[in-house]
């Protein structure tokens, strides 16, 4: 008999969704057979048997987030049966890991800090609650989602807290810097309730009026990492009109010389040549804000992040060491990452690693945008459609020109407005003169 | 009730134990016809001779071996440093003979002496007449420290450190001498490291010694006239600190602020703050606990200066009313 379990695919994943059960109990498998396919955060994988063998007790549905390592189900011998405590006690996926599960550790500094253990999910072996897990939930809920700073309170005040087992991080602190006073603790009153008050505010609708979707992995992952990025991170936006006449040129040149069955170079693969290239010269757009070690690193590669939509999200394949590559090249890969993320086929390693991202709508029409920073980048250009307007040459007459607008949207608490503004001034004169690149 | 001064507390404590005890004898400069530099000793060479009240010459190290040599042999020595500062000349006999015979001889030898000197600044007497030097004696093992802040302690302590078989260093504070106070008649001590609460008060513990009780005291009238109620305690001994007060006092009020007049760094605060962070009271705590001492400066001459740079009432007002106020 061969257990099967949920398996880890990033170094950060805590759980997986079972999306769809690919075999039925029962069921002759082969090792390497796909047996169900599961989403994390990011993206959709198939489990495969690790062995031939048969499909038997089965312990989760479809739906149900599993904690990594848990057992899903097994694989048995001809001839073998289930063993008597494989069939009892399926495996409880619907809540999180409790504080049974809690490493001593974590429990003595959830006691210290007020957290109720049966809140936090843990990421340890068999989803045991770590004192990271803990810590990360004490400050987490304090700052709306993201670990940025320890609560903030006296003894006293953690002291009462303990003995009233007050959740410090939902108490408001009255002294210098919000610091929780023993007063605090002491006036503070849980809410009654805390989901009633919240489904009390939005006005019930008879059922039939809406269509419920639930709220998908993918959802709450873009979800997060979005308002993270947009509460914590203070944007800031450039935009520049880019005369495009030069990198249209260069691809009608270009795509002459494909052979029909290569895919035309796109304006996305010149744009993402033009940011490599430029990034080279501007390390602080191509950074990584690391608040708890209080650094930034400038990072050696330049690996660009392409926003692509799929049918019910959003997903950033990156193509790495872009400023190695030439457009065709580029295209390549992006059409590669595009094709492969539309049918779930990336792997971690495609979502990862990414040091400036760009996302181009063109496509879809729209003049222009702003775009949220993807963290921990610093950093993320909003491409619009390239369209014909008029502009004054160099003698002030009006000609036609192609005219693309691109927003720069930057972390301040990294970039500067006169970096940010170096960085376009650059990237314009890599479109609007792409022979520069060669130099 | 008879008050006096404490000075003359000190004095009489003087007179009284050299009646009773023929093995006390005093030695200092300029302590016999002169009466002391700041009067203590007054009278006492007309009582009992120059045998007993030994002028010497200006020599401090004299001084302190003297009282070391005397007492080991069964004496009982009360020298006076005239000025707190010079006891940098005594330093040696102090910290290597004074404070060490008793454990290096097993404790067949005792050193039963007591080494009298004013502190603190506050007479215009400049960097080298004004220092605050108790915590180089609080650091060394062997040696008692004792700063008595009223004429009762003042006559009280003096005698128990006379009683004491160990080397007492006993601080003195030159604007306390003329502060009057009850004092009984009779002898009596005081117990050495034996903390006491000088004020009762709900909201902040102050731990102040030597001159800054009374400070604390003035400024604890001008708070309670706000509505913030000061426990005021006085560690009177330094060195063994009774610390139990303290800390029972902090459980109570979950605030300290500590007072001295000596230079902030490296001085008896930050002793009495690890006391309190290392106990069951750190629990308690509900602000951080302050320091209010002295500049890290030497004492200025000039008046304004020398008077901004040691705690005074003001400041402490100010100081506690920040604290309880939650602003630090």
């Amino acid at each position: 008999m061969k257990e099967i379990i949920m398996p880890k695919f990033g170094f950060t994943q805590e759980t997986a969704e079972v999306v769809a059960w690919l075999v039925g109990e029962g069921d002759v498998v082969e090792a390497g057979d796909p047996l169900l396919e599961v989403t994390t955060d990011k993206i959709n994988m198939e489990v495969e048997a690790p062995v031939d063998g048969i499909l038997a007790g089965v312990r989760v549905k479809v739906g149900d987030v599993v904690p990594v390592t848990e057992i899903i189900a097994y694989l048995l011998e001809p001839g073998e049966s289930l063993p008597q405590d494989a069939l009892t006690g399926p495996v409880v996926v619907e809540a999180p890991p409790t504080g049974g599960t809690a490493t001593p550790v974590a429990a003595r500094v959830a006691a210290d800090l007020g957290v109720d253990l049966t809140k936090v999910s843990g990421s340890g072996s068999g989803g045991r609650i770590t004192r990271q897990d803990v810590e990360g939930f004490a400050t987490g809920a304090k700052n709306g989602q993201t670990p940025a700073e320890k609560v903030r309170a006296t003894p006293a005040a953690r002291r009462i807290a303990r003995e009233r087992s007050v959740d410090l991080v939902q108490v408001a602190g009255s002294g210098p810097r919000g610091r929780i006073q023993e007063a605090d603790v002491l006036a503070f009153q849980p809410a009654a309730a805390d989901r009633g008050l919240v489904e009390a505010a939005i006005e019930p609708l008879p059922a039939g009026d809406y269509r419920v979707v639930p709220m998908t992995n993918m959802r709450r992952s873009i979800g997060q990492n979005l308002q993270q990025s947009w509460q914590q991170a203070p944007h800031i936006m450039f935009q520049a009109d880019i005369d495009m006449t030069a990198v249209e040129a260069l691809l009608v040149k270009g795509n002459h010389r494909l052979s029909p069955d290569e895919p035309k170079i796109t304006i996305t693969a010149a744009v993402t040549r033009a940011v490599a290239w430029t990034l080279q010269d501007h390390p602080w757009l191509n950074s990584r804000l690391v608040e708890s070690e209080n650094e930034i690193h400038l990072m050696s590669h330049i690996n660009i992040g392409i926003a692509v939509a799929l049918e019910d999200g959003l997903i950033v394949p990156v193509v790495k060491d872009a400023n190695m590559k030439g457009m065709k090249r580029l295209n390549e890969e992006i059409r590669d990452l595009a094709v492969r993320a539309r049918s779930n086929q990336l792997k971690p390693d495609d979502i990862s690693g990414g040091t400036f991202s760009i996302s181009n709508l063109g496509m879809f029409g729209v003049d222009r945008f702003t775009a949220i920073i993807n963290p921990p980048q610093a950093a993320i250009l909003a491409v619009g459609r390239t369209k014909s307007m008029f502009v004054p040459d160099d003698k002030g007459q009006p000609v036609v020109r192609p005219i693309c607008n691109m927003t720069l949207s930057a972390d301040h608490r990294v970039v500067d407005g006169a970096v940010a503004a170096r960085f376009m001034q650059d990237l314009r004169l890599a479109l609007e003169a792409p022979e520069t690149m060669l130099l | 009730m008879r008050e006096l001064t404490y000075k003359d507390a000190l004095n009489e404590a003087l007179f009284q134990v050299m009646k009773a005890d023929e093995r006390v004898f005093c030695i200092g400069e300029d302590i016999g016809v002169y009466g002391g530099a700041f009067g203590v000793t007054a009278g006492l060479i007309e009582e009992f001779g120059e045998e007993r009240v030994v002028d010497t010459p200006i020599s401090e190290a004299g001084i302190a071996g003297a009282c070391v040599g005397s007492a080991v042999t069964g004496m009982r020595p009360v020298g006076e440093i005239q000025f707190m500062d010079f006891v940098t000349i005594s330093m040696e006999q102090l910290v290597l003979q004074a404070a060490k015979i008793r454990f290096m001889f097993g404790g067949k030898a005792t050193v039963p002496m007591v080494l009298r000197m004013p502190g603190g600044s506050g007479t215009g007497a400049a960097a080298q007449h004004s220092e605050s030097l108790e915590n180089w004696f609080v650091h060394v093992p062997g040696l008692k420290v004792v700063m008595p802040s009223s004429p009762y302690d003042a006559k009280g302590l003096l005698l128990a450190a006379i009683e004491d078989d160990n080397p007492v260093i006993f601080i003195e504070h030159k604007l306390l001498y003329k502060t009057k106070g009850h004092v009984p008649e009779e002898m009596y001590t005081v117990p050495l490291s034996d903390t006491k609460v000088v004020r009762e008060g709900r909201d902040i513990t102050v731990v102040a010694t030597s001159i800054m009780v009374n400070r604390a005291l003035e400024a604890a009238e001008q708070l309670a006239a706000e509505g913030i109620e000061v426990e005021i305690i006085d560690p009177r001994t330094l060195n063994p600190l009774d610390e139990e007060p303290i800390i029972r006092s902090v459980i109570k009020t979950g605030r300290a602020l500590i007072v001295h007049e000596a230079v902030k760094t490296g001085g008896y605060g930050g002793e009495l703050v690890s006391r309190i962070m290392e106990s069951e009271a750190f629990d308690y705590l509900d602000a951080p606990i302050r320091r209010l001492a002295g500049l890290d400066i030497p004492i200025p001459y000039n008046r304004t200066l020398e008077y901004h740079t040691v705690p005074q009432i003001e400041s402490i007002v100010s100081e506690v009313k920040r604290i309880v106020r939650g602003e630090v």
